[in-house]
């Protein structure tokens, strides 16, 4: 079956000034195709570039050269404030350091995206109830991060991902900071996101969990060296 | 974002906000302080100037003998008739002729002129109820027309008119205070030994007024012919100063004076002296406000150091809200918003502990004496100048943010989200 793509990454180079001295190039002539309700792994050593190249796809960054199109829209060429539009409501971000707001509860952390795309209040509030308690938070709504456990911090945050009913999740080591127990529910959970059709892209290094994934991406010193598929995956 | 919730963001942030804010918030107390009491206080001064000038009479100019040389502390206004409000600001420094029935006469020939009245003023000791006022101030008045001519008006009795004698008629101060019991109409008092029948009591003031002739024949140190003061009532107001130069030009002629520099006699002009008395007025509050400016523009850089240093420590934060959608825009609006509160909640202390300074200012000069107390014990808080001072200190709070708004807003998503 042959998918549309959702995001397509053509020769993208991504390089930083560095003064007098040689520039940095830290992604080098990237090109990938990511299917709707695909779910990605990017690995390979630190500093490969991974980060880099999954937050030039979800917006936050932008390359140097080449282009990225989601759903066949020009990320370069769009205004600001359609890439926050973009960014709060077809992707969502998980992060290796949670990223809550600190002097927000739990319950306003995960409203928080829906109230920024004008989201009534009283359906943000339900919307959030619901997530955090499918993610068994329904005792810690009014805690701030601070009040909260690591993994309870990144259940937080996957809430919070998931509040626009994003197209893509990306996520970057998400459980780099948990203990093992805690880092194979955050993996099943988003195996089940993407059993229910969410695309995901997983940044990892750790062997263990890239086999959620189907395709495997292996980066090394900013290009890609080899893309492999999962053969012992669960579907 | 809506921008209620972009209000709410700015509430969080300012709630959560370090000692540093706090402090800040002291510099725009002080500053908002310092403008509201100046601007208050000043304003009441200039109320209670109009009222003592305005009971003047704009239409009333008054002639003494002397050269004035400065203007200033005519503010006795409200204490007597014509000659003596207005003579007390002038201090006769050269030797100098005694206005006369002849200089009445000149003035009366005057252009504009409608009404001419020479006016003697003595001191005498005064009677009541076995209590004596030595050395009062007592007016002699042409009665054929001081009721016409003078600003005063009649609180209870009338004016002296003709027939009168030994008729008086007191100022209410007078009436009240100062022999202890109540004076009222019909009342005999003594004057210089003398018993006249209170037939007049004025609205205000402490003075006394008899017929011209019985207070030529009564009082010490007052001439057989000469006036103290001349006042002079003028049909159009608005050519009052030219009035006053024509009468000037007659006198200076009449009274054989070739130079201005050695005029002895001073025309005075209400209306000028208002106009110049508010002039020294706004010139003290626009140098007192200056100085509360420059404390409220250290206030404002104060505002915007705490705003930059905020938003430095909150690159992380503002990194976290760009991923999760938020515009530039609302960005910038948040930080905004947030400084205006600081600036706001430091207007609303400003503007109490400006009220409480300028009421005790007000309570001290009540408790001073002379033109201290005349000017400033009274202050003009009112509720254009409270609104004012909030919605400025707000857009001064905004103004020192926006640069660091505006900085917040331009972050890079990426960056703002590795900062440590
Ligand atoms: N703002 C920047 N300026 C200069 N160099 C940068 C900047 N951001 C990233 N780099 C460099 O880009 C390279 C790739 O960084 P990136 O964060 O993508 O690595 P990574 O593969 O995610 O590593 P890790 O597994 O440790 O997270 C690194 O060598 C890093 O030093
Ligand atoms: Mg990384």
């Amino acid at each position: 079956m042959k998918q549309e793509s959702l995001i397509k990454i053509e020769n993208v180079w991504k390089k930083y000034d560095m003064g007098s001295e040689e520039p940095l190039v830290v992604l080098k002539e990237i090109n990938l195709d990511i299917k709707s309700q695909e779910f990605i792994a990017i690995t390979g050593p630190s500093g490969s570039g991974k980060s880099t190249m999954v937050n030039i796809v979800g917006a936050l960054d932008k390359p140097s050269w080449g282009s990225v199109c989601l759903n066949n829209q020009n990320i370069s060429e769009m205004s600001e404030s359609s890439l926050a539009f973009l960014r709060g409501k077809t992707i969502g971000f998980i992060f290796q350091q949670f990223n809550l707001l600190p002097n927000l509860t739990a319950l306003q952390n995960v409203m928080l995206p829906m109230e920024i795309s004008d989201e009534p209040e009283y359906i943000a509030k339900k919307r959030a109830k619901e997530l955090l308690e499918s993610l068994g938070l329904g005792e810690r709504l009014n805690h701030k991060p601070n009040q909260l456990s690591g993994g309870q911090q990144q259940r937080v945050a996957i809430a919070r991902a998931l509040s626009n009913d994003p197209q893509v999740i990306l996520a970057d080591e998400p459980t780099g900071n948990l203990d093992s127990t805690t880092g194979k529910f955050v993996m099943d959970f988003l195996g089940r996101l993407h059993s229910q059709g969410k695309t995901i892209i997983l940044i990892t290094h750790d062997i263990e969990l890239v086999k959620y994934a189907k395709r495997i991406i292996h980066i090394k010193d900013g290009r890609i060296e080899k893309e492999t598929t999962n053969t012992k995956w669960r579907n | 974002m809506k921008f209620k919730k972009c209000f709410q963001l700015a509430l969080n942030i300012f709630i959560h906000s370090k000692l540093r804010s706090w402090l800040t918030i002291i510099g725009i107390v002080i500053g908002i302080a310092a403008v509201v009491s100046i601007i208050s206080i000043s304003l009441g001064a200039q109320q209670q100037l109009e009222e003592r000038l305005g009971s003047l009479g704009a239409d009333v100019l008054t002639v003494t003998k002397g050269m004035q040389r400065a203007m200033g502390g005519g503010f006795g206004g409200g204490e007597g008739g014509p000659g003596e409000g207005r003579g007390s600001s002038i201090s006769s420094t050269t030797e100098s002729k005694n206005l006369t029935a002849r200089d009445v006469t000149v003035i009366k020939a005057t252009p504009n002129v409608k009404l001419v009245m020479g006016q003697i003023s003595g001191t005498a000791d005064i009677a009541y109820s076995g209590k004596t006022v030595k050395d009062a101030k007592v007016n002699g008045v042409d009665i054929s027309i001081w009721k016409d001519i003078t600003t005063d008006t009649i609180d209870s009795g009338r004016f002296l008119t003709k027939g009168d004698s030994y008729s008086v008629v007191i100022g209410k101060n007078v009436a009240g205070t100062v022999f202890g019991k109540e004076v009222s109409l019909n009342n005999k008092i003594l004057i210089a030994g003398k018993s006249f029948n209170v037939v007049g009591i004025l609205e205000e003031g402490s003075s006394y007024y008899i017929p011209i002739d019985i207070a030529r024949a009564i009082l010490e140190d007052v001439g057989e012919k000469d006036f103290n003061s001349i006042s002079v009532k003028i049909a159009d107001v608005d050519i009052s100063n030219q009035t006053v130069s024509d009468i000037t030009k007659k006198l200076m002629l009449s009274r054989g004076i070739l130079q201005e520099k050695n005029k002895d006699f001073t025309v005075s002009n209400p209306e000028a002296m208002q106009e110049t008395m508010k002039e020294t007025m706004s010139t003290m509050t626009l140098f007192l406000g200056a100085i509360a400016a420059i404390s409220l523009i250290v206030g404002a850089i104060g505002i915007a150091n705490t705003m930059f240093t905020s938003v430095l420590e909150k690159t992380k934060e503002i990194g976290i809200m760009k991923a999760i959608g938020t515009r530039n825009i609302d960005i910038m609006i948040i930080f905004l918003l947030n400084s205006g509160l600081i600036g706001l909640i430091g207007g609303i202390g400003g503007v109490i502990l400006g009220i409480i300074a300028s009421s005790s200012i007000n309570s001290l000069a009540g408790t001073s004496s002379g033109m201290a107390r005349g000017m400033f014990s009274s202050s003009a808080v009112n509720i254009q100048l409270i609104v004012g001072a909030l919605l400025f200190s707000m857009i001064i709070g905004m103004i020192a943010g926006a640069i660091p708004a505006y900085r917040a807003s331009k972050l890079n998503p990426v960056d703002a989200l590795r900062y440590e």
